[in-house]
C-alpha cells in the first residue's frame, strides 16, 4: 500500500470497517511511513476537536424569549 | 379507529400525568403525539428547549448569517406548530425537524446566492500525483500540541471558521455527521442524498479540514 491507500481508507480505518487484508496492509504502511502516521494522528485529533463544537449554545435568552412569545401567539390562534 | 382511540388515550394519559411527571425525559415522538392530540403547550416547550440550539446551529452553519438563522429558527418552529401532523413517525422526529431546517436554510441561502463562490472539493486530495504524502504532513503535525491550546476558545474559533470555508453541500454533511454526531443514514434522509454520497462528501470535507487545521495550527502554535 502507498500513502494514497491510507488516505482513501481512513474513514473505514477509524470506523473499524476495513477487511482484514486491507487493515493489515494499511497498518504495515503506517508502521513504516512517518507522514501517514502524522496524517492519522492529526485526522483523529481533528475529529475530537470538531466534536467539541457540538457543546456550544447559540441562542441568547433574548432571542429565546422573543421566539417563545411569537410561538405562543401562533399556538393560541 | 381503534388505534386513534388508543392514541387519544395515550395522549390523555400523558396529559394527565404531565403535571406530575417530568416531561424532559419523555421521548420526542411521544411529546409530538401529545402536542398533536391535545395541543399540550408544555410538551411543545420541551421539544422547543431540546432543539432550539440545534436548529439555529444548522441554519447558521448553512447560511453563515445570524439574522437569517434567526428567521429560519422562527420558520421552523412555526412549521412545527402548523404542520406537526405531517410528521408520520416513519423516521425519528429529529430527522424530520432537521430536514425541515435544512430545506428552510437552503431556500434562504439560494435566495442570497451565497453559494456561488464555493470551491469544489470533489477531487480534493492531500497526496501528490504519485499518491504519496512525502514532505506534506509531518512538518505540520500538531497532534501532540497540549490540550490547553487545542481546546482553547481561540482554537475552537479557528476550527469553526475552517468548517465555514467548506462548500455548502460539504459543510452541511460535515455539520450533521461530525458536529451533531448523526449517522450516515440520518444524514442521507435529511439531505435527500444517498449514503455513499454522504460518505464521499464527508471524506473530502475531513481531508480539507485536516489540511486547513494543519496550516492554521502549524503557524498559530509557533506563536504560543
Amino acid at each position: 500500500m502507498i500513502c494514497k491507500g491510507v488516505v482513501e481508507n481512513i474513514m473505514g480505518y477509524i470506523d473499524a470497517e476495513l477487511d482484514y487484508e486491507t487493515l493489515e496492509e494499511l497498518e504495515k504502511h503506517l508502521a513504516e511511513c512517518p507522514e501517514c502516521k502524522s496524517f492519522v494522528l492529526t485526522y483523529k485529533r481533528m475529529l475530537e476537536l470538531t466534536g467539541k463544537l457540538r457543546e456550544r449554545t447559540f441562542v441568547t435568552p433574548e432571542i429565546r424569549a422573543k421566539l417563545k412569545d411569537l410561538l405562543r401567539s401562533k399556538i393560541d390562534t | 379507529m381503534e388505534s386513534r382511540y388508543l392514541r387519544k388515550l395515550i395522549g390523555h394519559s400523558y396529559k394527565a400525568q404531565s403535571r406530575e411527571i417530568d416531561l424532559s425525559s419523555v421521548p420526542d415522538e411521544r411529546l409530538i403525539e401529545l402536542y398533536i392530540n391535545e395541543r399540550d403547550q408544555s410538551a411543545f416547550e420541551v421539544i422547543f428547549n431540546r432543539y432550539v440550539d440545534k436548529v439555529y446551529g444548522i441554519a447558521l452553519r448553512v447560511t453563515r448569517d445570524p439574522d437569517q438563522s434567526e428567521e429560519i429558527l422562527q420558520e421552523v418552529f412555526i412549521t412545527l406548530i402548523r404542520k406537526a401532523e405531517s410528521f408520520r413517525g416513519e423516521a425519528k422526529f429529529s430527522t424530520w425537524l432537521y430536514r425541515v431546517t435544512m430545506n428552510a436554510s437552503l431556500m434562504h441561502l439560494r435566495g442570497e446566492k451565497k453559494y456561488e463562490n464555493d470551491i469544489s472539493l470533489d477531487e480534493y486530495v492531500p497526496y501528490d500525483e504519485k499518491g504519496t504524502l512525502m514532505g506534506r504532513i509531518k512538518s505540520k503535525d500538531w497532534s501532540s500540541r497540549p490540550d490547553i491550546i487545542i481546546y482553547s476558545k481561540e482554537a475552537l474559533k479557528i476550527i469553526d471558521d475552517a468548517v465555514n470555508e467548506l462548500p455548502e453541500s460539504f459543510r452541511a454533511v460535515f455539520h450533521l455527521r461530525d458536529i451533531e454526531g448523526l449517522s450516515n443514514e440520518e444524514c442521507s434522509r435529511i439531505l435527500d442524498i444517498s449514503v455513499p454520497a454522504v460518505k464521499s462528501r464527508l471524506h473530502r470535507a475531513r481531508l480539507f479540514l485536516r489540511d486547513k487545521l494543519s496550516d492554521y495550527f502549524s503557524e498559530w502554535s509557533k506563536l504560543k
